[in-house]
């Protein structure tokens, strides 16, 4: 029997997937969308980013009302504030919230996440009514680590695809589960690219980086490579194991890992992709990514490698972030 | 300022803190300084005779100094978006170009302790710091508070860390943390936030002997001096001059007409002009929601389990309908006529719902509300013209 799954919207890289999905909820992230409803700016000050306001105002405008339910991770502030916002004014879609620690290490920190998870499955059981069975959970992990190999493999030869056409493909696959990957077209000696952001940046943003003529060769977006890169255990405990993978992820900058360092992480992606150089595709008023890219940007000239920072707001211009982007592409060249 | 009374015990809380920064210049040479952020359980360093040192406080000064806006220049010359906290800003712009910065920047930390009860912002400033200084550095981790009393779980993560942290600084700093040293120092702790919350209360009188301006420059030794004797003496003084005002029925503002509450930090480069008009109109803010949050009653004999409770339920870290509870409760109890909120660009955990209180204070009390969008430190993000026309207006509507 093939039981129709209810959509769960969600939002940041931190929510538990699996345990939505064995709840039999379709986790589907709600990205920000390029139209305004005109309804999130009477909620919500002008200083918020577009991807907060975004999924107010799609959600009062009535555009997700086909979701069971929201959920959202401790990340951000501003996300944080999005959950009182959403509470308060979208009660026909009610939201859980995951506390996911700042921290991602400490000898306190596991048995903390442990009991968050515990205390969000337990708040998903009274909200379905029905117990989550352990043989489900261990069927939505496998199911999650398939896809996810299935995303590893296509990130393998990333450089390979029209940049636009590999994100459009990303971003269906977590708004839809379906990977639909169009087929490579390769474009030797292209300049190689590794993007950093949040969420999977903006769709403008590979059209832009398409049309200049260079390529992706990794990237460090929120909900980019790193959320790929682990897998839960299929054996053990299932709320350990997916504990253990969101916490093995390189963090994003709302974490904390002394001996993780997103740094590290990008120069050691620039050596094995053979890089020429960074974008960093901020939403205006970002925090985390705001000071993160100062960090990210020093240890990229300690080792010389070049970097643009570009800043992405609702409307962002194609024209304008072309002209920044094909100079950037033209230094790297030596034009 | 002659038509407004001053509090003679304002003038000895900014002698002792000029003293704080002196004195903890000096004795940087003699024990380990550790930056801290205004949540953090400074208790247990205190009682372990860590020096403490507070950017946020920092960030304050260089606000009312006029300095913040050169230093945050210097930060964003370094990279950092003008659209970042202007707090950490300054602090940064002064870590990185001491020279230019007030006293000379603070002096070097040995460590770093982070609470991330207060957002999200001070666990980015303090890892930008511990690459400035290369300094250890400690993350409290403090999760959000969805419910009161807060779940369980949350409260052993947090007494866990609090024990974790001291192990922490133990071994940096060959320090050991004496049992009844903590006990003395949550004492003196407790005395301090008891005496705060008394001085607060003083807001209920009608007249209203205090203003929320005094309160802003009364606040620093409970941010930064909790736990010691000199935080304890200054708010007895205090407290004893606002009952003498009291006794002899003298406001803060002569004539007062109005009674105000204040929502989110001060402005700190217009602390008192920002106000003038409004005492100009007689209107008082009698109660605000920014000093509050230093409120929050520590358990001397659970100490860790106290600490716990009390740093996760700061006023910024709670969910927005027990804030809006206390802010309504405040509304109440101080009998205000109308609020001001402080659409503040640089906190957005202060600020992000502020529009849902606003409306809420509005239908439940059915009181008039002004959002005036700025900054606490950078000036650059001041429109006085646009602020001036719209205090007018709120004014004359009162």
């Amino acid at each position: 029997m093939h039981r129709r799954r209810t959509p769960l919207g969600f939002l940041t890289a931190y929510v538990p997937e699996e345990l939505f999905h064995a709840a039999g909820f379709e986790p589907v992230f709600i990205f920000h969308a390029p139209e305004e409803y005109g309804k999130g700016r009477a909620h919500l000050p002008g200083f918020v980013c577009w991807v907060v306001m975004s999924a107010l105002d799609q959600a009062l405008a009535g555009a997700l009302d086909r979701l069971g339910a929201l959920a959202l991770a401790k990340t951000c502030d501003a996300t944080q504030g999005l959950a009182d916002l959403w509470r308060r004014n979208v009660p026909q879609i009610p939201l859980f919230h995951f506390g996911m620690p700042s921290r991602l290490e400490g000898p306190a920190v596991k048995a903390y996440l442990m009991a968050e998870l515990r205390d969000l499955r337990d708040r998903v059981e009274a909200f379905t009514g029905c117990p989550i069975a352990e043989h489900a959970l261990w069927d939505s992990i496998a199911y999650y680590n398939r896809l996810r190999a299935t995303v590893r493999a296509a990130y393998a030869r990333v450089a390979e695809y029209a940049p636009s056409a590999f994100y459009a493909a990303l971003r269906d696959l977590l708004r839809s589960h379906r990977p639909a990957l169009p087929g490579p077209s390769p474009l030797p000696n292209a300049p190689r690219l590794i993007l950093v952001g949040p969420a999977l940046g903006d769709p403008v943003l590979f059209e832009v980086v398409e049309q200049v003529g260079a390529r992706i060769v990794g990237d460090l977006f929120d909900l980019g490579e790193r959320y790929f890169e682990a897998d839960a255990a299929e054996n053990g405990d299932p709320l350990e194991a997916i504990a253990e993978r969101l916490g093995a992820l390189t963090p994003t900058p709302t974490k904390y890992h002394a001996a993780h360092s997103r740094a590290a992480r990008l120069l050691e992606m620039v050596r094995e992709r053979n890089a020429d150089g960074v974008i960093f595709a901020r939403q205006k008023f970002c925090e985390p990514h705001g000071f993160d890219y100062v960090r990210l940007a020093c240890a990229l000239d300690r080792a010389g490698v070049p970097h643009l920072m570009l800043e992405l707001e609702q409307a962002s211009q194609a024209g304008q972030l072309r002209t920044r982007v094909e100079a950037f592409v033209e230094m790297i060249r030596g034009v | 300022m002659s038509r407004y009374p001053r509090l003679q015990s304002l003038q000895e809380i900014s002698e002792v803190m000029k003293r704080y920064y002196v004195q903890r210049s000096i004795m940087a040479r003699l024990r380990p300084v550790a930056y801290v952020t205004s949540g953090a359980p400074v208790e247990i360093l205190e009682a372990m005779g860590i020096l403490t040192l507070y950017p946020e406080n920092y960030g304050a000064l260089c606000g009312a100094q006029g300095a913040a806006v050169g230093l945050c220049q210097v930060s964003e010359s370094a990279g950092y978006p003008a659209d970042l906290c202007s707090y950490a800003r300054s602090h940064l712009g002064a870590a990185m170009s001491p020279k230019q910065a007030p006293l000379h920047g603070l002096p070097r930390p040995d460590l770093l302790v982070c609470c991330t009860n207060i957002c999200g912002t001070v666990l980015k400033w303090y890892e930008a710091l511990a690459e400035v200084y290369r300094v250890p550095l400690f993350v409290l981790d403090v999760p959000f508070q969805r419910t009161t009393p807060p779940e369980p779980h949350i409260v052993a993560y947090v007494s866990e860390q609090l024990h974790e942290l001291i192990a922490w600084l133990q071994a940096h700093t060959g320090r050991r943390l004496k049992q009844e040293r903590l006990r003395q120092t949550l004492q003196y702790a407790r005395e301090a936030v008891s005496l705060w919350q008394e001085i607060l209360a003083f807001g209920q009188h009608r007249p209203s002997p205090i203003n929320a301006p005094d309160l802003f420059v009364a606040m620093a030794p409970i941010v930064t001096l909790r736990g010691t004797r000199k935080a304890v003496e200054c708010y007895r003084h205090l407290k004893a001059e606002l009952e003498e005002r009291v006794a002899r029925g003298i406001g803060a503002v002569p004539g007062e007409r109005y009674r105000l509450l204040w929502d989110n930090i001060a402005i700190w480069y217009r602390l008192y002009r920002f106000f003038r008009p409004f005492m100009d109109a007689g209107a008082c803010f009698v109660a605000d929601t920014y000093t509050n949050a230093w409120t929050v009653a520590l358990e001397v004999d659970e100490p860790f389990t106290g600490m716990a409770l009390a740093y996760t339920g700061v006023f910024i870290n709670l969910d927005l309908s027990t804030r809006l509870q206390t802010i309504m409760k405040l509304a109440r109890r101080f009998q205000v006529d109308g609020v001001v909120m402080h659409a503040n660009r640089s906190c957005k955990p202060f600020s992000i719902t502020q529009y849902e209180v606003r409306e809420a204070l509005r239908a439940e009390l059915g009181l008039p509300v002004l959002i005036l969008e700025a900054d606490m430190t950078d000036s650059r993000l001041y429109n006085d013209g646009a602020i001036q026309e719209r205090i007018a207006a709120f004014l004359e509507s009162l």
